[in-house]
């Protein structure tokens, strides 16, 4: 057996993974091989040692754990967030009935500008028929063109 | 799921707060030991530490894996995956990760050899820890699982979505390097017996 599987077969033997035919010629394997069973001593020095090295969470982690889920299970806190996605609905059609609003306002401004552009030039038209009518008075009374008298 | 730890998951959501502090206290060192490996700091460990356990709770009634532990380091897995891809949880050897604030690097330089120049098996764990910090992610976590976790190379593969070959390939090189790194020290320990 080549070494690389030997060391594949160490692993799962100590993760208890080997079947016992397997098992059987992992032995067989060890009790001929040195290097084999120099690798099984260091595999289970370094499970020995790494072992020793021991750390702990902050004492008070499973009290704040237990706060977070309280305070998650919050039925106040679940309404408040069942209500988010209406709120934000209503947030948005707020806005967009804003901008509309807006949009109309300007509009009407708009509208205004046209009339009063459109009052004036009937108040030119009206003018101007007004003149040719005193031209025609003049020219009348006159019994001359209105050029020559401006003239 | 191991009987006990269904029992205890039942009686929590029965309102028993006392039943998670149970099942907290029962995993929380090699769980607790795994996130810190990956962390930059004892506080983001810590944070990631009540992440998993909230999530694992608020996720129970889905959950249907026999190994309660397996799933917590699953979960424990993903975040930290989520945090490395956001580049915030990378392990150094100059990150405080002791309680008094002192590297795990200096710790591990602090400890060096014994005055009469022996090894005992704490030095060593701790020459294997900075030696692993070196270690690719993926080939790190393996190590992990595997040698503090007591997670079987069946569970790593299904933590790291991946087949168990694949599992044990990230395994052997990790072992191969640390031998490697950690030739001296082997040495000395065969010389002392221990």
């Amino acid at each position: 057996m080549k070494m690389k599987k030997i060391e594949k077969w160490l692993l799962l033997e100590a993760s208890g993974e080997l079947s016992p035919r397997q098992l059987r010629r992992l032995e067989r394997e060890l009790a001929v091989s040195e290097d084999a069973r120099i690798l099984r001593g260091d595999l289970g020095r370094f499970r020995g040692s790494v072992l020793r090295q021991e750390f702990e969470p902050s004492p008070w982690a499973a009290a704040k754990i237990a706060a977070r889920l309280r305070e998650e299970h919050h039925p106040a806190r679940t309404v408040t967030r069942g209500l988010k996605p209406a709120l934000a609905l209503a947030a948005c059609l707020a806005l967009v009935a804003g901008i509309l609003i807006f949009h109309e306002k300007q509009v009407s401004s708009a509208s205004v500008a046209v009339l009063a552009a459109a009052g004036s030039d009937v108040w030119n038209d009206s003018l101007e028929e007004d003149m040719s009518r005193l031209e025609s008075q003049i020219m009348a009374i006159s019994g001359d063109s209105l050029d020559t008298i401006e003239m | 799921m191991e009987q006990d730890d269904a029992k205890l998951l039942s009686a929590y959501r029965k309102g028993d707060s006392e039943a998670l502090g149970v099942l907290v206290e029962k995993y929380k060192r090699p769980l607790f030991g795994f996130i810190l490996r990956f962390s930059e700091r004892r506080e983001d460990a810590d944070e990631v530490f009540q992440e998993v356990w909230v999530r694992a709770i608020k996720n129970m009634s889905r959950y249907r894996q026999k190994n309660l532990l397996s799933w917590l380091f699953r979960i424990a897995h993903n975040l930290m995956i989520d945090r490395v891809r956001r580049r915030k949880f990378i392990l150094s050897l100059d990150t405080p990760v002791s309680e008094d604030g002192v590297p795990l690097g200096e710790q591990i330089a602090d400890a060096g050899l014994g005055p009469d120049g022996a090894t005992d098996g704490r030095e060593l764990g701790l020459r294997i820890e900075a030696a692993a910090s070196r270690l690719p992610l993926e080939q790190r976590e393996v190590f992990w699982l595997r040698m503090q976790a007591d997670l079987s190379f069946k569970e790593i593969a299904k933590i790291q979505k991946c087949s168990i070959n694949t599992a044990l390939a990230r395994m052997q090189y990790a072992v191969s390097k640390l031998r490697k790194d950690l030739a001296g020290e082997y040495r000395e320990l065969k010389e002392t017996g221990i």
